[in-house]
């Protein structure tokens, strides 16, 4: 018997290409493109090691637009099992509390989980609150931050190594749990083709909308969110004197910003 | 369809008062990000005419009671206890979560380090409440009393105003080193709380082996006077060697662009932007750094940036005050060069 891991990730607009109109201080977010938030590559990554190691399945979840097809094709594309699509207008406009209700709903419905498996955090509004939340809502254990995980098959735990700020720090966890991989510490696997061909043959990913989960509108979307957005304000500029060394040589540049440095007090000798 | 989630308990926002700071204890007392929450705390509670109050959870940690009280706290409540030696992020949110309903404060604050940000949305969540996540500045409606939390998520474009209207504790973090730790005063005088805990959660985890790693005794970069900055341009690690150089000469740390951190030539800690540190030196000396808006993100509260770039149309110059076009392999060695033939003379 091997290990039944679920990842989470979310669809994301790929805010490297996202642009600021200069006229009216708007984001141009037409025509950008939505990636897998990078850092649950991580996440996936590492899931599918275990899955490599220890045998069992991988199924991959996320709230999102029906256009994050194209993200689940590629996890699926990487080595995931399986992927289900949350996907409802109802779902919409929901903060943090009311996501990770929607996930934790969705994963008492698969019913059967080893370990759950997460980003650190998003590259858009990048709260990494999803996972602490989840766990809360499942009442299981839980530990941000891992960069290895092992699976001691003859206790049923997990022993976890994670990276804090002054120390290593390794943990044995009771399963079912869930962690979340740190940004950077794996590297995700390609696409194979033979994964690929599954997304066409197999029909491996699943749509459940709220007519399949049934949560109450109360607990989800807007109205099951108790932050609001009341305002959204373009940052200010900070206006900088830019002046430019007029000289081309290297030392009579440096002359001149010394200068400029010592005139204002901020460079002493 | 009318009402609320029935997960949620029902409750009357008004009888919550005052403004909580948790205080996070690691090995040599009371974690710095704790306490410099304490001066948006203070803000808040002038503004609400409320008061405010520390929070600490652990064992052995009586003695710090006095320091959220020196720093500007009017009372601190502390649960002592052997069962809390281990810091397990469920555990303590419990104990948090239970004096919240005991006490019911407006809101909880919590400084967003490693650990506050794995603990701070389990105690969200357990309340059924919001939290707003690495807040930069804070403020009150004056209309409807709400307390406004500012943040800016994407790419640092924009700065979102998130309010919790209807749910109490209203939670929020920010990064350390955002705000400051206002001054200690030991004359300030307020009330120690003790509190019990009957049961605890089991955390279902269990900590085996800590190593602790050498940090270098290092000035951390948010609090640098003068920073020297490189950025992919540099392009290899043996370029921050040149810049060492520089920073030796003026007294500077390095830091760096999200790139040079990606490309494993500084460390994490040292990666300055929206998804790095905010800093606030006086001189910002950014080579080899294009300027994107995640990185003058954070370097908006720079006195001055100074930038030393190869293309006179990069993004940077538009974002400096004093701009040299050129390589910085030339110009830096250049700068050194002047500043030690200036400093001969002068003595
Ligand atoms: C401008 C703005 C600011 C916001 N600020 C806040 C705020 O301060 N507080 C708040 O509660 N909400 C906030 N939100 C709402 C928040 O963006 C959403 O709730 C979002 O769905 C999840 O938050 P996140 O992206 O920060 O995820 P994180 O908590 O950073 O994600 C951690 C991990 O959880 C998993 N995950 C996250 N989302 C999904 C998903 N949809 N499906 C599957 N797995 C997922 C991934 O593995 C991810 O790496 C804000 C929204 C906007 C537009
Ligand atoms: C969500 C999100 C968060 C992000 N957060 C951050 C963040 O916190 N911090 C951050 O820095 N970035 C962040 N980024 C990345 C950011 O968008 C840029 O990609 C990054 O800042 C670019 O790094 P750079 O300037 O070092 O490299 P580049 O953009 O590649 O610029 C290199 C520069 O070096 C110059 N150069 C080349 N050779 C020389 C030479 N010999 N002498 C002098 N100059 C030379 C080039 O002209 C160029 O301008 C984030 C991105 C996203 C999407």
């Amino acid at each position: 018997m091997g290990l039944d891991i679920i990842v989470g990730i979310k669809w994301v607009p790929n805010t490297t290409s996202v642009n600021i109109d200069e006229k009216t201080g708007t984001l141009i977010r037409t025509g950008v493109p939505s990636i897998i938030n990078p850092h649950d590559m991580d996440a996936l990554e590492l899931a599918l090691k275990m899955k490599d190691r220890y045998g069992g399945t991988v199924t991959v979840i996320t709230m999102a637009p029906p256009h994050a097809k194209m993200g689940l094709e590629h996890a699926i594309g990487m080595g995931a099992d399986k992927a289900i699509l949350i996907s409802d207008k109802v779902f919409a406009g929901a903060d943090t509390l009311a996501t990770s209700y929607t996930l934790a709903k969705t994963i008492e419905k698969i019913g059967r989980y080893d370990l759950i498996v997460m980003g650190q955090e998003t590259i858009d509004s990048s709260t990494a609150h999803i996972g602490a939340q989840l766990a809360s809502w499942l009442n299981i254990p839980y530990v941000y931050y891992v960069i290895e995980a092992e699976y001691l098959r003859s206790s049923h735990k997990l022993k976890v190594k994670r990276l804090m700020e002054d120390a290593y720090e390794i943990y044995e966890v009771n399963l079912p749990a869930l962690i979340s991989a740190a940004m950077h510490s794996q590297h995700p696997r390609r696409v194979s083709l033979k994964n690929k061909l599954r997304t066409k043959l197999e029909n491996p990913i699943e749509w459940w909308s709220n007519g399949v989960l049934k949560l109450n509108p109360n607990c989800i979307g807007l109205k099951g969110s108790p932050t609001i957005v009341k305002k959204i304000e373009f940052m200010p500029k900070v206006e900088r004197k830019r002046e430019i060394c007029p000289e081309k040589d290297p030392v009579k540049a440096a002359e001149w910003l010394v200068r400029k440095l010592m005139d204002e007090g901020l460079l002493k000798l | 369809m009318s009402g609320i989630c029935p997960e949620w308990e029902k409750i009357d926002p008004s009888e919550y008062k005052g403004i909580w700071v948790y205080m996070q204890v690691e090995r040599d007392g009371i974690h710095e990000a704790s306490l410099q929450m304490l001066s948006i705390a203070r803000m808040l509670a002038e503004k609400k005419k409320t008061h405010v109050a520390g929070v600490l959870i652990g064992y052995n940690v009586k003695k710090y009671a006095k320091e959220p009280i020196y720093h500007g706290a009017d009372e601190v409540y502390v649960v002592d206890d052997k069962r809390l030696e281990q810091y397990y992020a469920k555990v303590y949110a419990h104990v948090l979560v239970e004096l919240a309903k005991r006490y019911k404060p407006e809101a909880i604050l919590v400084g967003a380090t490693m650990k506050g940000r794995e603990f701070a949305p389990y105690v969200a969540n357990s309340l059924r409440t919001g939290i707003t996540a690495d807040c930069t500045s804070f403020d009150v409606d004056p209309n409807t009393g709400d307390i406004v939390q500012i943040r800016p998520p994407f790419g640092a474009w924009m700065l979102a105003h998130i309010k919790t209207p209807n749910r109490r504790p209203v939670m929020s973090t920010a990064r350390p080193n955002v705000f400051n730790v206002p001054p200690r005063d030991e004359k300030r005088k307020g009330k120690v709380i003790i509190e019990k805990i009957d049961e605890l959660p089991d955390p279902g985890i269990k900590l085996i082996k800590r190593i602790p790693i050498e940090r270098k005794e290092e000035i951390p970069i948010e609090k640098a006077e003068i920073l020297v900055s490189g950025g992919k341009g540099l392009g290899s690690k043996e370029g921050f060697k040149i810049l060492e150089e520089l920073a030796k000469e003026i007294g500077g740390t390095i830091s760096g662009s999200r790139k040079a951190v990606d490309a494993g030539w500084i460390p994490h800690e040292k990666q300055v932007g929206q998804t790095g540190k905010t800093v606030k030196p006086s001189i910002y000396f950014a080579i080899g750094i294009s300027g994107a808006a995640q990185h003058i993100f954070g370097i908006r509260e720079a006195k001055r940036v100074v930038c030393i770039n190869i293309d006179p149309d990069a993004p940077i110059f538009e974002n400096a005050d004093y701009g040299i076009i050129g390589d910085y392999k030339k110009v830096v060695p250049a700068l050194v060069e002047v500043i030690r033939k200036l400093r001969k003379r002068a003595t």
